[in-house]
């Protein structure tokens, strides 16, 4: 049913791609001097109206965003006036092209390829899943309860670019992290970004797809942890209508499509966690909104003597989406 | 104590004092600061006896200048009275006596200075564990970023010298290399009686970088230090806070694709409200609004705390001076000039001098020892007002 969605914008989307790799669009602003300089106000002229337009929001975090990376400085040392910052030729054309692409709803973190993720700086790639304001809040709830704790052995499952597991290594020390995902792109991406972040000696990623009684891959079939921690998809079939342009067109349904009521993926979690958590070791899951008490119901009928409901937690915006469950 | 090893460390000092300590009011034989000493001792004792933990902080202040005190005391009794000394009969005995009272005449003199000093750091304000730093641009445009980005990086440097933790909760720079302004927090017990000094308007006379025609320009920057106090706790309880960014209300997660980084930050119980949009991360940005928050509130709190006790605040501004230029930086001349120092408060080797080392160290340090001395003056003098 969503492909019929999709096909629209993904026309759209590719003639961005092309537009991104292609020629310099051309304008009276660069007509006008081979290889004087332009000052970024001017450049600005008319892009905030384009992307609104476009339906993007938050249109003038979009663009400080996209001018920072074509000058190639760190977001937070440029001035929001952008006073006296110039674009020479080269950089104006990379700047129409990034906003023309932002206005046909491509993502702005596969646009400057790069996004910040905590602490921790994360190469983004096509088609791998961005992280969200949301993980940050739950990967920061997780440190919290796990400052304090010696060694931590964890697992996550699904670690798209590797902002979740990343972070935790970053933050403690004394975790050692192991992650299965089921993408080749991601698996990649996860790896590059733990080298760029030189945590890849605490880091190991498998590519590996989840199935019944194949929960993880072959190398790590005897494995136990104290933690495991999975963002899994927990979108519903039926609720693809009503997502995003970028998210639809440019993120990888896989890393989002949680079945009929959105746990399809997370049932598999459970069934792994069974089997691969120490006694008394943790599961900590980033759901949907009405997941929660889902869970805690499931866990009374169906894992009574091998999981237990510990807690759920609420998300920065109020809405209780985060469970943590523990092995018997 | 860390005050007397902070002090030991001073070589000038020693001299210094030596000097002083023949002047009026701080010699060891005048009457008025013998009896502050000795209500000194009383009171270090009867705190000792019923120390119910709340003065601890006292005590232990008192505890260097005392017992340098009680040191002074056995010393003196070793010396031998002119009286015992007419009366004995034997001219060698005689001899030995007196070198021996040389010997102890010396030692109670270097007892003395060790004592004055200890003195000295207690006319010290309160103790802070931590303050928070500010640097501004001030007048001069471009210019006066520059020149406030080179104070800042002399006090980071000068930070890293001394070895106090700092964090920096606000930072916000120009495309040239400037600096707007930058909050930071220093942590480190003494820290304050350092930096307290350095508060007010720093001036540069220079060809700024900016400038074509090569005249000279006059800037400013201020430095503010503000101290937090042991007691001022600010606690920002979770449900006093009321978080927003700018994302409309609907599906969140992965049904969207929201970058929603900036944050405001309204504290329920005093009005008061932050804002964070420097960083990419939204956590981030919520963290930066926390601390500014923690800090506005901290800032509130102190100012409470000051205008409660009057004479702490006068004394403060008195030497934060605020209004007017503490030094000028003058590089035409490749000079530092202290106004606050009536001789020799002109250095040469500018660039030295904003590596943030021994050199600020050593011009802090005598507007240190000035402010103490000066301080215990005038202590003294309404001490005894007091008791009479």
């Amino acid at each position: 049913m969503f492909k019929y969605l999709k096909r629209p914008l993904l026309m759209a989307a590719r003639s961005t791609v092309r537009s991104l790799s292609g020629s310099a669009a051309t304008t009276s602003i660069t007509s006008s001097g081979g290889g004087s300089l332009i000052e970024v106000n001017k450049a600005l002229n008319g892009w905030e109206h384009k992307l609104k337009d476009a339906g993007v929001r938050d249109t003038e975090f979009n663009l400080k965003c996209i001018v920072s990376h074509v000058l190639q400085r760190k977001f937070n040392t440029v001035p929001d006036d952008f006073a006296q910052l110039k674009f020479n030729a080269e950089q104006l054309a990379d700047f129409e092209r990034f906003c023309e692409a932002r206005c046909a709803r491509m993502p702005l973190q596969h646009i400057i390829g790069e996004w910040d993720f905590m602490d921790i700086t994360l190469k983004t790639a096509p088609t791998v899943f961005i992280p969200r304001p949301e993980t940050e809040e739950f990967v920061r709830l997780v440190i919290e309860n796990y400052k304090n704790v010696k060694h931590v052995d964890m697992l996550e499952v699904g670690c798209g670019s590797g902002a979740m597991s990343l972070s935790m290594l970053h933050a403690l020390p004394q975790v050692d992290a192991t992650a299965i995902e089921r993408s080749k792109a991601a698996t990649a991406l996860a790896w590059e970004n733990a080298k760029l972040l030189g945590l890849h000696q605490r880091f190991k990623v498998h590519n590996h797809t989840m199935e019944e009684d194949k929960y993880m891959p072959e190398e790590l079939k005897d494995k136990q942890y104290d933690l495991i921690i999975s963002n899994p998809p927990y979108v519903k079939t039926d609720e693809f209508q009503y997502l995003h342009p970028e998210v639809v067109v440019y993120e990888n349904l896989n890393a989002l499509d949680g079945g009929s009521d959105g746990l399809r993926v997370a049932r598999l979690v459970f069934e792994l966690a069974c089997r691969h958590l120490r006694p008394g070791g943790k599961l900590w899951l980033e759901l949907g909104n009405e997941h929660p008490p889902l869970v805690k119901t499931i866990m009374h009928l169906q894992y009574q003597g091998r999981l237990t409901f510990v807690d759920s937690y609420f998300d920065q915006y109020k809405r209780e989406r985060f469970v943590q469950l523990e092995k018997v | 104590m860390f005050i007397r090893k902070l002090l030991n460390v001073r070589s000038q000092c020693h001299l210094n004092l030596r000097r002083w300590a023949s002047t009026d009011p701080l010699s060891f034989k005048n009457e008025k600061l013998q009896s502050y000493l000795e209500s000194l001792r009383q009171e270090y004792y009867s705190l000792r006896v019923n120390a119910a933990g709340n003065n601890n902080s006292r005590l232990a202040r008192l505890d260097g200048v005392v017992n340098a005190l009680e040191k002074h005391r056995a010393l003196q009794r070793n010396i031998t009275s002119d009286e015992d000394m007419a009366a004995e009969k034997d001219e060698d005995m005689r001899a030995l006596m007196q070198e021996e009272n040389n010997v102890y005449t010396d030692l109670l003199q270097k007892q003395e200075d060790a004592m004055l000093k200890e003195l000295l750091t207690l006319s010290d304000d309160k103790l802070y564990p931590a303050l928070i730093f500010e640097v501004n641009a001030g007048a001069g445009g471009q210019e006066a970023m520059l020149f406030a980005h080179e104070l800042y990086n002399m006090y980071i440097s000068y930070f890293d010298y001394m070895g106090w933790q700092y964090e920096e909760f606000a930072h916000e720079t120009t495309d040239i290399g400037g600096l707007r302004h930058a909050n930071l927090l220093v942590y480190g017990t003494e820290a304050y009686q350092w930096l307290c000094y350095e508060a007010g308007v720093h001036r540069v006379q220079r060809v700024p970088a900016t400038e074509k025609s090569g005249r000279i320009h006059t800037s400013t920057a201020s430095i503010a230090v503000i101290p937090r106090p042991a007691d001022a706790h600010v606690h920002i309880a979770e449900r006093d806070l009321k978080i927003e960014t700018k994302r409309a209300s609907g599906a969140g997660g992965q049904h969207v694709n929201t970058t929603d980084s900036a944050v405001r930050i309204v504290h329920l119980p005093t009005g008061l409200a932050v804002e964070a949009q420097s960083e990419r991360s939204q956590l981030k940005n919520r963290e930066l609004a926390i601390k500014r928050l923690h800090a506005k509130l901290m800032q509130q709190q102190l100012e409470s705390a000051e205008a409660s006790t009057q004479a702490t605040r006068k004394a403060q501004q008195g030497n934060q001076n605020r209004n007017e230029k503490i030094r000028t930086y003058n590089f035409v001349q490749d000079r530092v000039t202290d106004h606050r120092v009536q001789h020799g408060g002109t250095h040469h080797n500018l660039s030295g001098f904003l590596d943030g080392g021994q050199q600020l160290s050593g011009l802090i340090e005598r507007l240190q020892l000035e402010h103490r001395q000066s301080k215990l003056v005038a202590l003294l003098e309404t001490w005894s007002a007091d008791k009479n």
